[in-house]
């Protein structure tokens, strides 16, 4: 058995998950511009290559910077096992993401193709090195739960969409878009959400809701079978969008019901939590837990309208629930590291977690995302105010950096002016 | 048969409800929570003591291992104990903010070092004690406080 995972000395250093997580509110403030400065008659249509900048600085440059910084710090914690060379990895991924993202929005924004093609090989590496290193680090895993079989299977997605992903951009950086372009990006987007981020939220959650809050657990039914019906839902789906389009609704509507069963269940566990104190990451779970509800109808909807209303389901589902969850995690997350850390080095008078971030900063930043959210679902009818709304966006973002880096100053500020420093906690009890 | 994970699992769950009602009262009123702060934190120090002078000591003979698991586990233990005279003081003060500070803090950290023994150390303990699990565990529920 590795106890690694078990060490303050073997945590992975605190900048491996903190590049990913400070960096991730930029990405979105950026989409925010792209979203201002673009047509929204383009936006509209999800193949427009605006409207695929836009979806995947958000996707790529938010969510899964804040999944992959995430999974980088809680694998020995919640898996008890450890990533080889955390360090190296998670730096040498976080560069080649940074710039495989930067390259494909901006090469997809000026129409840049050779920029499209480097960004295609530099997300493919970034994302199968630190994708395998992690799937790699499961192999020592003893105590398996649905939690972890949750995570091993969400990568295992991020690993197949990774995979359909290189291509897809790779064909727009050679200008050859074949004629299973949209078949591949159909499949690509909908494991991407469903598949990996879906996945993820669903195993995480079993262990974080009754974890932080003292809320019931999930039934150990739907613990055992939720994954494996998200599985062969997105399966089926595949198999059906293959060879018999038209009854993919049947597959949808199984994936769909799974996910809004989760969403309905993780509002009343955390409206059950034993732990009443509220905080803005309860209320970010319950907003993801209503758009994804209303998002999950939308989309098998969306079928008898000939996906006409596909961005408007991405809204829902992309913005309302991934999004709520991955702000709410950073706001939990960020602090505890920074006094985690400190503590273990040593630092005592050292601020608690509830003021490393202010309070009132963190319930406008999520009454103004909220607000946005809303705005760009309208948007998708009434386009007059999209502007307006991306700049409430970006304002929200400029916030939610604002917050993640008081945290992180704080770290750096005590580490620089070394204020008191005790031992006595150190010394254990002799019996 | 009496497992040893399940008796130490059973009683992080028991701490982590009695830990819910100390929030509970102090959100209501600083002044009147020291009873629900004293019941967690009693029960917490029970269920470190338990560790560290039962458990802890018969996998440490068992395994010859004093440096390894138990010795992080140690560690966590007095980090949670500093944290929770921290909160001690904040009801003294009657500092609501530093409070909810603190055990915000501490959740999280025990929540992490729970998470960690119930998936290795108890397992673990587990298989190397199981002959002695009924033992051991009715030790641990006769042990004095010191």
């Amino acid at each position: 058995m590795d106890f690694d995972g078990l060490s303050v000395d073997q945590a992975p250093p605190i900048t491996a998950p903190l590049r990913f997580f400070a960096t991730a509110p930029i990405f979105a403030i950026l989409a925010g511009f792209f979203i201002f400065f673009s047509d929204a008659a383009a936006l509209s249509s999800r193949f427009a290559p605006q409207a695929i900048a836009v979806t995947h600085a958000i996707t790529i440059g938010f969510f899964c910077f804040v999944m992959f910084g995430a999974l980088v710090q809680m694998l020995p914690v919640l898996a008890g096992v450890k990533i080889s060379n955390v360090d190296k990895v998670s730096k040498l991924s976080y560069i080649l993401l940074l710039a495989g993202t930067l390259g494909m929005v901006f090469g997809l924004w000026f129409e840049l193709q050779k920029l499209l093609l480097i960004a295609s090989l530099l997300l493919g590496g970034g994302f199968l090195l630190l994708i395998t290193a992690m799937l790699f680090a499961f192999r020592t895993v003893v105590h398996i739960n649905a939690s972890i079989r949750a995570m091993i299977t969400s990568l295992i997605f991020a690993l197949l969409i990774t995979l359909l992903g290189v291509h897809l951009l790779a064909s727009y950086g050679i200008g050859k878009i074949g004629a299973s372009h949209l078949l591949f990006a159909n499949i690509h987007s909908v494991w991407a959400i469903f598949g990996f981020a879906g996945i993820l939220i669903v195993g995480v959650a079993f262990h974080i809701l009754p974890m932080f809050y003292v809320a019931p657990k999930f039934e150990p039914f739907f613990q055992r079978f939720a994954v494996l019906i998200a599985v062969a839902g997105l399966v089926l789906w595949l198999i059906l969008n293959l060879f018999a389009d038209s009854y993919a609704i049947a597959a949808k509507s199984i994936i769909a019901s799974l996910f809004m069963v989760f969403a309905i269940m993780a509002w009343l566990k955390v409206s059950a939590r034993r732990r009443k104190v509220s905080d803005i990451t309860i209320w970010y779970w319950k907003s993801a837990a209503v758009f994804m509800t209303v998002g999950t109808v939308a989309w098998v909807v969306n079928d008898f309208f000939d996906e006409k209303y596909t961005v408007f389901v991405s809204i829902l589902v992309g913005g309302g629930f991934i999004f709520s969850v991955m702000s709410g995690m950073l706001y939990k997350i960020v602090p505890f590291l920074v006094w985690f850390h400190l503590n273990a080095k040593g630092y005592m008078s050292i601020p608690t977690m509830n003021d490393m971030i202010n309070k009132k900063a963190t319930k406008w930043q999520f009454a103004l995302f909220i607000f946005s959210l809303i705005g760009f679902a309208l948007s998708f009818f009434v386009s007059q105010f999209l502007g307006f709304f991306a700049l409430t966006f970006i304002v929200s973002m400029v916030l939610l950096e604002f917050n993640i880096i008081s945290a992180v100053l704080i770290y750096y500020k005590t580490i620089k002016t070394k204020p008191d420093f005790d031992m006595s906690m150190f010394t254990m009890k002799a019996e | 048969m009496s497992t040893i994970k399940g008796f130490l699992t059973e009683d992080h769950g028991r701490c982590d409800e009695l830990f819910a009602k100390m929030e509970d009262e102090a959100a209501k009123s600083i002044e009147n929570a020291k009873e629900a702060y004293e019941e967690f934190a009693k029960a917490t120090e029970r269920h470190f003591q338990m560790e560290e002078r039962v458990m802890f000591l018969e996998f440490e003979q068992k395994t010859g291992m004093t440096q390894g698991p138990t010795a992080i586990m140690r560690h966590e233990h007095a980090q949670m104990r500093n944290l929770l005279a921290e909160m001690g003081k904040a009801m003294e003060s009657k500092d609501k903010d530093k409070f909810f500070g603190n055990s915000e803090t501490l959740m999280i950290l025990m929540q992490q070092h729970n998470m960690k023994e119930e998936q290795m150390l108890y397992t673990m303990a587990q298989q190397h004690l199981s002959a002695d699990a009924d033992r051991i565990v009715d030790m641990m529920q006769s042990m004095i406080v010191e």
